[in-house]
C-alpha cells in the first residue's frame, strides 16, 4: 500500500497491509504533528503533495529497501491537507521474517521520505503560517532544515 | 510546448501552472533563470527541479511536451 491523499491514516490498516505468513516482526512508524516547533505554538499543519511523482518516488524506495533487506512487505501513507495537532502525517509499516530488518528498514524508509518525496509542509501558528524549508531568509527555522 | 508547475511556496507566487514554448535545447536551469529575471524575488528560494515526475538536474536540457516541476526542498513528515 502506497498512498498520497487526504483524510485520516489508520495504524490498523498500514499492520493490515503488511501481514504476511513468512513475517516473523511488523514495525510501524507513525509520525504525529507537535504542538510546540521552535518555541512557537502550532495550531495546525498542512501538507501539499505533487501526487503523481510523490507516489512514484514512494515507489522507488519501496523497491530499493526491498534489494537492501529481505522483506515481506511494505507500507507508506502520507496525508495532505490539513492535519490538526496530535494526528498522524505520515506512517511507514514494513514485515519481513525477523526484526532487525523490519526496523533497519522502516528507519530508512521514513528517513528517505522526508528527503526526497515531493510533499511540503505549512505551519500555522498564533500571528502567522510558514512553508518549512521554503527560502534560506523567507521565515523557514533554521533548525527544521537541519531536521529533514 | 512545455508545461511548468509550481509547488508550495513557489505556487503561491507562479500560480500553479502555465506553458511556454522553449527554443530548442533549453536546459531546466536557464529556464529557471528566465524565471528569476522575470521575478526577482525568486532569488532567494532554494530549488528542486523534476521533469516528467523524476528528479533532474539544472543541465537536464527539455524536450517538447516534458512536463517540468519547480519546488522548494521537500519538507513532509
Amino acid at each position: 500500500m502506497l498512498r498520497v491523499g487526504r483524510g485520516r491514516i489508520s495504524a490498523e490498516r498500514l499492520v493490515r497491509a503488511v501481514r504476511d505468513p513468512k513475517a516473523g516482526a511488523v514495525v510501524l512508524f507513525l509520525g504525529t504533528t507537535r504542538v510546540h516547533n521552535e518555541g512557537r505554538r502550532v495550531v495546525r499543519l498542512e501538507y501539499e503533495a505533487f501526487t503523481g511523482m510523490a507516489r512514484r518516488e514512494m515507489a522507488a524506495l519501496a523497491g530499493q529497501a526491498r534489494r537492501r533487506w529481505r522483506l515481506c512487505r511494505v507500507a507508506m501513507v502520507h496525508r495532505t491537507g490539513v492535519v490538526p495537532v496530535g494526528q498522524v502525517s505520515v506512517g511507514v509499516a514494513v514485515s519481513s521474517g525477523h526484526r532487525a530488518e523490519a526496523f533497519a528498514a522502516g528507519r530508512w524508509l521514513i528517513d528517505r521520505l522526508k528527503k526526497t518525496v515531493p510533499i511540503w509542509k505549512r505551519e500555522h501558528f498564533r500571528g502567522g503560517r510558514v512553508w518549512i524549508g521554503a527560502t534560506p531568509s523567507g521565515g523557514a527555522p533554521r533548525k527544521a532544515a537541519r531536521r529533514r | 510546448m512545455v508545461r511548468l508547475r509550481f509547488f508550495a511556496a513557489l505556487r503561491e507566487r507562479m500560480g500553479a501552472a502555465r506553458t511556454e514554448t522553449l527554443a530548442p535545447g533549453t536546459t531546466v536551469g536557464a529556464l529557471w533563470r528566465s524565471l528569476v529575471a522575470e521575478r526577482p524575488e525568486l532569488a532567494r528560494f532554494q530549488v528542486r527541479f523534476a521533469v516528467n515526475e523524476e528528479y533532474v538536474s539544472a543541465s537536464h536540457r527539455l524536450r517538447d511536451e516534458d512536463e517540468v516541476a519547480f519546488f522548494p526542498p521537500v519538507s513532509g513528515g
